[in-house]
């Protein structure tokens, strides 16, 4: 009987691993080599890359919008949690309306934002019925549309954020707050050494995550603004796709997206892990 | 501390925690709102400058523009077929794994580091030579968009088997042991006993690939570029023109994700809250 439950296993592992290996892995394997071919083997695609200006100004973007994304979303993640946690009485309306703009389709949520954020949209509107003057939201070339692409990002997924961090902050035991309080620890000094020290694991997990995410940023930023007005290492990859005609090239830069994110992601696991040895060492 | 200082800072506090809660609802709302209010109003109403805040004039024509124009009734059936379609094998292929992962350490190592691999691969990085491999065995921008349903299923698998995963491993293993005894096979024991047990879960898995699919842009935009599925199309809506039926049809987007969102809030809401007494 055991034989038979480990072939079972084992094919019930091989049959989807198969699967995923050719739908995925495949293809971007076909695509590495294809960024590395020019009728034969050439560095041309990438010496392509570095060459064009609008490359290294999508490599800019590519980390300018993450950072700034990152910091966005975990600070208002972390808000969200709190406030939804130290309610003494739950709320249905609070808890529903914060999980909700994740639970509305990506494409949607950029189509309400262009609404919203065009020339003479809602925002535009608001302001000019207070009377402060129309801003440019999504203009070309502008540091306010990549506010806006950071801002409408965060929308839809800081709710994520906030779960994680709310399952994190379940995890702190009662007692801790009492003794810091039997300690005369106001609530600020709670949050200081109790809060953060105890949820930074759960931060660390959802910025790795949520880093990883937002380094391979596509369809906010081609949405909004186009492929090329705040042009990231995804939309450029796509514009040469679509508009330059030039696949290899188009490969050439997604992999070098497909090695930023490898090296966050292995970076941040083995921070994380080194950080947390440490923190069993001096335990 | 005197207890007056105390009260002061705690109703500061709670102010802000207001504040927050006002800010989280009218976020959530106030967009939806407006986004309904172009859906049901003419298109000229939605040019207007100042911007109307209230409908003036109520009218289905948008909707009924969604349902009368072929591109989009099309985009509706492909989206929903891809859908069923991606989200059946992801189940049942997140089933195998999930379980072979809750039965075996090695399965599960193994399958943990798989499924967090697979998060790494930018779209594109697959999507670009994807469309030219399926190109090549005849699979792409078909009507049926069968070549999408396969990408969809193989990276919807990672959200089933990590939704199956806890319901197979909080299957006891004297149920299994008890149906070996008896002299079933393996296979029967997975079928008629775990499956079973793990529907509601299954259920769930189900859901949340269909929903997965349903939103999904960048692999539809990249391969399915006559064909479209309905975020493609919402895209070019959106981008070139059309408020009206784009409005619309980002309204009718919504229905699947926010009926599970209703259904599933219960469950949700509890899992956020319980036990979170400070």
């Amino acid at each position: 009987m055991n034989w038979q439950a480990r072939r079972l296993r084992a094919v019930f592992v091989a049959a989807p691993a198969l699967f995923m290996v050719a739908t995925l892995v495949v293809p971007a394997l076909g695509g590495l080599a294809d960024s590395f071919d020019r009728g034969g083997p050439s560095l041309e695609n990438y010496a392509a890359l570095a060459r064009d200006p609008m490359f290294w100004r999508a490599a800019l973007d590519n980390l300018l919008l993450p950072i700034a994304s990152l910091a966005l979303e975990l600070a208002a993640g972390l808000a969200m949690a709190l406030t939804i946690t130290a309610r003494a009485r739950r709320s249905p309306v609070l808890e529903a309306a914060a999980i909700l703009p994740f639970a509305i389709p990506e494409i949607v949520i950029l189509t309400i934002a262009r609404y919203l954020l065009m020339p003479r949209g809602y925002v535009n509107g608001a302001l000019a019925a207070v009377g402060i003057a129309p801003a440019a939201w999504l203009a070309p070339r502008g540091s306010l549309a990549m506010l806006s692409i950071v801002v409408v990002d965060a929308w839809h997924v800081t709710p994520i954020v906030m779960l994680m961090l709310v399952a994190g902050l379940q995890t702190i035991p009662a007692e801790l707050y009492e003794a810091a309080r039997l300690d005369g620890a106001g609530p600020l000094a709670a949050f200081r050494y109790v809060t953060l020290p105890m949820l930074a694991p759960a931060i660390a997990g959802a910025a790795i995550l949520r880093g990883i995410d937002a380094l391979r940023i596509f369809s906010t930023v081609l949405v909004l603004t186009g492929p090329e007005a705040v042009p990231v290492l995804s939309t450029y990859a796509y514009g040469q796709w679509t508009d330059a005609q030039a696949p290899r090239v188009a490969m050439a830069a997604a992999m070098v997206l497909a090695l930023m994110v490898t090296v966050f992601a292995l970076g941040g696991a083995l921070a994380v892990r080194r950080w947390s040895s440490d923190l069993g060492a001096r335990a | 501390m005197k207890p007056g200082a105390r009260a002061g800072r705690g109703g500061g506090f709670a102010m802000l925690g207001a504040a927050l809660g006002a800010i989280v609802i009218a976020a959530a709302v106030i967009p939806l709102y407006l986004l309904a209010k172009q859906a049901l109003t003419p298109e000229l109403e939605t040019f207007a400058w100042p911007p109307f805040w209230l409908p003036r004039k109520i009218t289905l024509a948008n909707f009924a523009q969604v349902f009368t124009v072929r591109e989009l009734r099309g985009a509706i059936a492909r989206s929903l077929g891809v859908g069923v379609v991606s989200a059946v094998g992801a189940t049942a292929m997140g089933a195998m794994l999930a379980y072979a992962m809750a039965r075996a350490g090695a399965a599960r190592r193994a399958g943990f580091a798989a499924l967090s691999g697979v998060r790494l691969l930018p779209m594109l990085a697959v999507a670009i030579p994807a469309a030219a491999m399926l190109g090549a065995i005849g699979l792409a921008d078909t009507p049926d968009a069968l070549g999408l349903a396969i990408i969809h299923c193989a990276i919807a698998i990672p959200t089933a088997a990590l939704t199956l995963y806890a319901a197979f491993a909080a299957v006891p293993a004297e149920v299994e042991e008890a149906a070996w005894l008896d002299g079933a096979s393996a296979v029967r024991v997975f079928l008629t006993i775990d499956l079973p047990i793990v529907r509601g879960a299954l259920a769930a898995a189900f859901i949340l690939c269909f929903i997965l699919s349903w939103d999904e842009f960048g692999f539809a935009l990249l391969l399915q570029q006559t064909n479209r599925t309905l975020p493609p199309l919402l895209y070019y809506y959106t981008v070139f023109g059309n408020v009206g039926p784009a409005s619309a049809l980002a309204l009718l987007m919504m229905v699947p994700a926010l009926c599970v969102v209703i259904a599933l809030g219960p469950t949700l809401r509890g899992a956020l809250i319980t036990g979170g007494s400070r």
